[in-house]
């Protein structure tokens, strides 16, 4: 049983949840930074408890290992979680210069103005 | 066997692979295109008569290829006098009418490739329709009809009555069509089998699963509803007539509308003896039935006039099925075969005229017999065929039916006098709208719209309904032909041994009946010429296309307010719609069904076994911390410092977890994601960072997504507790690292899993930062620069060309 990871994951989730329901783009994006470590930590819990278990390194003398699979999964989630994040950070940056505004409600506000009158 | 095989490839899979060449050729051959497009319906015909021939009937042959054999999905044809009877009506009027549309699509239009293309794949899916043995097969074909029918209806789509009457065809027909595939699956769930011939043969249990297969039997039914236009969709079919006149007179008289009935007579002997199967029918097909002739006889649209009449017609022969003893019908060949004959010929004469004239209502047409008589001969045989006048089809249909309906009186009660009533009083208004059809279009004085307009046609255009007409007269004096065709197409089940057909039978109640209705019939007729016809007009009430319209237009007002409702046009609000949505389902499925494996696990709580390791708390508890530090601290830059922190300790959890490769990537990936957006941060003004303090968003959206955070964070906790408290007992990567030294020739198994086992994945990964990296760098560059910029230098000021320093100060 890992009852403090299950913890950590969902306070993470948790936190992650709030960071992106809010209407800054710069906590948008924190949020979605967390989201990403959390879904990393959710896949890991998935290799079981590690107690007495060693790293995926197969040696000489025969003895239990933790179950490499996830960890080959998060290794590939990491970097493309980097890749997505890298372009979000752009896509931020591309919506100021167009908009001028770091507040994603702002955007919906001028589009309901320009659509009334 | 094989050789059989081949011409029924030759005589439906042919077309439907030629429809696309007759749209390529008609590029270049205009509207000669279509005398390439005749050669289908012909061989089609030719080869199903012989088919027919080699058959032996009344036996029957199944003809099977396997498409696919996993879910009992066939490629299979049923050859019997039924599929035989409908597939030589549908070649065989796809002759006359290829010829007749040769002469009537003149070069007023456009597009005659795609116009032929359209009726050769509708004939190709008619063919398979009535032909198919498969269910499924069945259903694919019935909806291609379905498809070419929308396409034609809609052909001149510049005009808004085509497009209006092909949604609306497409929208019924593809819509009960539906409900009949659903009929078709609860057949199978029943029975195991799509195969009709196995169907056929073995019966339904009928007792054993009553409610599922009446509820079976109500789906295909509607089905054949929605095809044939029966009450209350009836409103489509007179819209189709939006269509060319040689598709009105196709599809929407002769054959597609006919699937209805057809459907009612394939499964007639498998839900006969349902007990609902009767009354559904006759209520539904009977009021069909007069409500189409009273329309009729108030339409003053030539095409509308036989639109109805067809829909009341339609009508008759549904019901015919209804009240038919579960014995089997006797005559139902010879009421088909009759409409076929006078309503294509009705819908052709109609076309000629609308051409010669150029108006088609039928109070601004008269004296036409002067300028075509020989057009006008063809009309009367066929107006008195349509009313029964003796000597004719229609004469021994209404005969034979009007005994039946006597007969059935007796046997169904109530029911059999209402189709009575109904079947007398529709006789009537159809004995009047014929002599109205014909006199009011071919004598009296010729009106000014035809002196006006009146171009002759071609002569050779009048063949087509001159067969047709010549059939009616020819077949209602010599009933010898009939005879032998009942006969020989009888189909087990469903037909009972046909009794001698006879043009009299001596003074019996039909007889009686039949006079008495035509002389009332032309009372009404010599009425309605007294009057000028001027009370004929369709009640708006009983116009249900307006109702539907209405509905449609109700419909996607209400899809755009459920839209609005839900803010999906704001994702900054539609957001904790999606996550609370997502909560309900997710929470109420594990709630639900996980719950009882969680409560037999709850063995396995015990404190040993709940105790948290330590060191792992430790630094658990500090990630939470110092994500918790985001949420509350103020300032973006101290922001991003707690999560950095959390992602380096998060490196530290990943060593806990035995992971040194994981722990070894996201220290690099933490360290490059932290220069990233310390950079976008220092771009950001300063003034949104204040504003971002000062304008915080309400208290109840505040609380709101609190609410939603602990839900998600619950879930997900949950969601680990009980993924962990029964682990896999063989999990997959025992696998790899069994094998990494002697398959991947590595030790460390993650590696080798990365870069050998599962080396494709990790293509895709890069292949994924790659597509980033080419987003990425077309957001920055999208901006264009001004002359000024372009002349500080090649590579401009930084960012690209964005003078960032002046519009950080502007907001």
């Amino acid at each position: 049983m890992q009852i403090e990871t299950a913890l950590l994951i969902g306070a993470l989730f948790g936190c992650a949840t709030y960071l992106i329901l809010q209407n800054s783009f710069v906590r948008i994006l924190f949020g979605f930074v967390v989201l990403t470590n959390a879904a990393n930590l959710l896949v890991l819990s998935m290799s079981g408890n590690p107690a007495g278990r060693h790293a995926p390194i197969v040696g000489s003398v025969a003895r239990p290992l933790v179950d490499p699979l996830p960890q080959a999964l998060i290794l590939t989630a990491i970097v493309i979680g980097f890749g997505v994040t890298a372009y979000l950070v752009l896509l931020l940056y591309r919506i100021f210069l167009d908009q001028r505004t770091t507040n994603a409600a702002e955007l919906y506000e001028d589009q309901d103005t320009s659509e009334h009158t | 066997m094989e050789s059989n095989g081949i011409l029924l490839l030759v005589a439906v899979v042919l077309p439907l692979l030629g429809a696309p060449l007759v749209a390529l050729a008609g590029r270049g051959l205009g509207r000669r295109v279509g005398w390439l497009a005749f050669a289908f319906p012909l061989i089609s015909a030719g080869t199903l008569l012989s088919l027919a021939a080699r058959i032996g009937l009344p036996g029957s042959e199944v003809i099977e290829w396997p498409w696919i054999p996993t879910f009992g999905i066939q490629f299979s044809f049923l050859l019997d006098g039924l599929s035989l009877f409908f597939a030589l009506v549908v070649s065989g009027v796809g002759v006359l009418i290829f010829f007749y549309a040769n002469f009537y699509l003149d070069d007023h239009y456009e597009h005659h490739g795609r116009f032929y293309c359209y009726l050769t794949l509708f004939m190709a899916a008619m063919l398979g329709t009535v032909l198919a043995n498969n269910l499924m097969l069945l259903f694919v074909f019935w909806e291609l009809t379905g498809l070419a029918s929308f396409l034609l209806i809609g052909f001149l789509h510049h005009e808004e009555k085509s497009r209006i009457g092909a949604r609306q065809a497409l929208l019924i027909t593809g819509f009960t069509g539906l409900l009949m595939l659903a009929g078709v699956i609860m057949v199978w769930l029943v029975t195991g089998t799509y195969d009709l011939a196995v169907l056929l043969g073995s019966g339904l249990p009928l007792a054993e699963h009553r409610g599922w297969l009446t509820a079976a039997m109500v789906l295909l039914l509607l089905g054949a509803f929605g095809k044939s236009a029966q009450f209350p969709l009836q409103f489509w079919l007179p819209n189709a007539m939006a269509a060319p006149t040689p598709v009105s007179a196709y599809l929407h008289s002769a054959t597609m509308v006919k699937l209805g009935v057809f459907l009612c007579a394939r499964i007639f002997p498998l839900f006969v003896e349902n007990g609902l199967w009767a009354p559904l029918l006759t209520l539904v097909a009977f009021t069909t039935m007069l409500l189409g002739a009273v329309l009729a006889l108030l339409a003053n649209d030539l095409k509308a006039i036989l639109a109805f009449s067809t829909v009341s017609q339609l009508g008759y022969l549904i019901g015919y099925y209804g009240l038919g003893p579960a014995h089997g019908v006797e005559y139902d060949y010879l009421h088909i075969l009759n409409h076929v004959f006078y309503k294509g010929c009705l819908f052709m004469v109609a076309g000629i005229v609308i051409h010669a004239a150029g108006v088609q209502d039928i109070r601004q047409l008269g004296g036409l017999r002067r300028r075509m008589p020989w057009l006008a001969g063809v009309c009367l045989i066929a107006a008195a065929t349509m009313a029964g006048v003796p000597g004719t089809t229609g004469f021994l249909s209404k005969e034979t039916m009007l005994k039946e309906i006597f007969e059935a009186m007796n046997g169904h009660g109530a029911l059999g006098i209402y189709a009575t009533t109904c079947v007398v009083l529709t006789s009537l208004a159809k004995v009047a709208f014929s002599f109205r059809f014909f006199a009011n279009v071919f004598l009296g004085e010729e009106s000014e719209a035809v002196k006006k307009n009146f171009h002759a046609p071609p002569p050779a255009i009048l063949a087509p309904p001159l067969i047709l007409a010549g059939g009616a007269l020819l077949l209602g004096l010599w009933t010898g032909p009939l005879d032998a065709l009942m006969r020989g197409l009888a189909v087990e089940g469903l037909h009972q041994s046909a009794p001698h057909l006879a043009l009299w039978h001596g003074p019996t109640t039909e007889l009686f009946v039949s006079l008495a209705v035509m002389l009332l019939g032309l009372g009404v007729f010599v009425l309605g010429q007294r009057t000028a016809w001027r009370w004929a007009a369709i009640p708006r009430r009983l116009r249900f296309d307006e109702y539907f319209e209405t509905g449609i237009e109700h419909f996607s007002k209400f899809t755009k307010w459920l839209t609005r409702f839900l803010r999906a046009d704001k994702p900054v609000d539609y957001l904790p719609v999606i996550i609370a949505f997502t909560l309900c389902v997710v929470g109420g499925f594990m709630g639900y069904a996980l719950w009882p494996s969680v409560r037999e696990s709850a063995g396995a709580w015990t404190w040993d076994a709940l105790a948290p390791h330590p060191v792992r708390s430790f630094v658990a508890a500090l990630i939470a911390l110092s994500v918790v530090g985001v949420l509350i601290l103020r300032r973006w830059t101290t922001q991003l410092i707690s999560l950095s922190v959390a992602g380096f300790l998060t490196t530290f959890y990943y060593v806990l977890y035995r992971a040194p490769d994981l722990a070894l990537t996201q220290i690099l990936i933490e360290v490059v994601t932290l220069f990233l957006i310390l950079i976008l941060l220092g771009r950001f003004p300063r003034s949104s960072e204040l504003g971002e303090i000062i304008h915080r968003p309400s208290l109840a959206r505040r609380r709101l997504n609190v609410v939603l955070s602990l839900g998600v964070g619950i879930l997900m906790t949950t969601f680990i507790l009980w993924f962990n408290a029964v682990p896999h007992p063989d999990r997959i990567g025992r696998f790899f690292t069994e094998r990494t030294v002697e398959l991947a020739e590595g030790r460390n198994a993650v590696n080798t899993i990365l870069v050998d086992f599962r080396g494709f994945d990790t293509l895709g990964e890069i292949t994924v930062l790659v597509i980033a990296m080419l987003g990425g760098l077309g957001l920055l560059m999208r901006y264009k620069r001004t002359p000024e910029e372009y002349q500080e230098g090649p590579m401009g000021p930084p960012g690209l060309g964005i003078k960032h320093s002046e519009r950080r100060e502007e907001p």
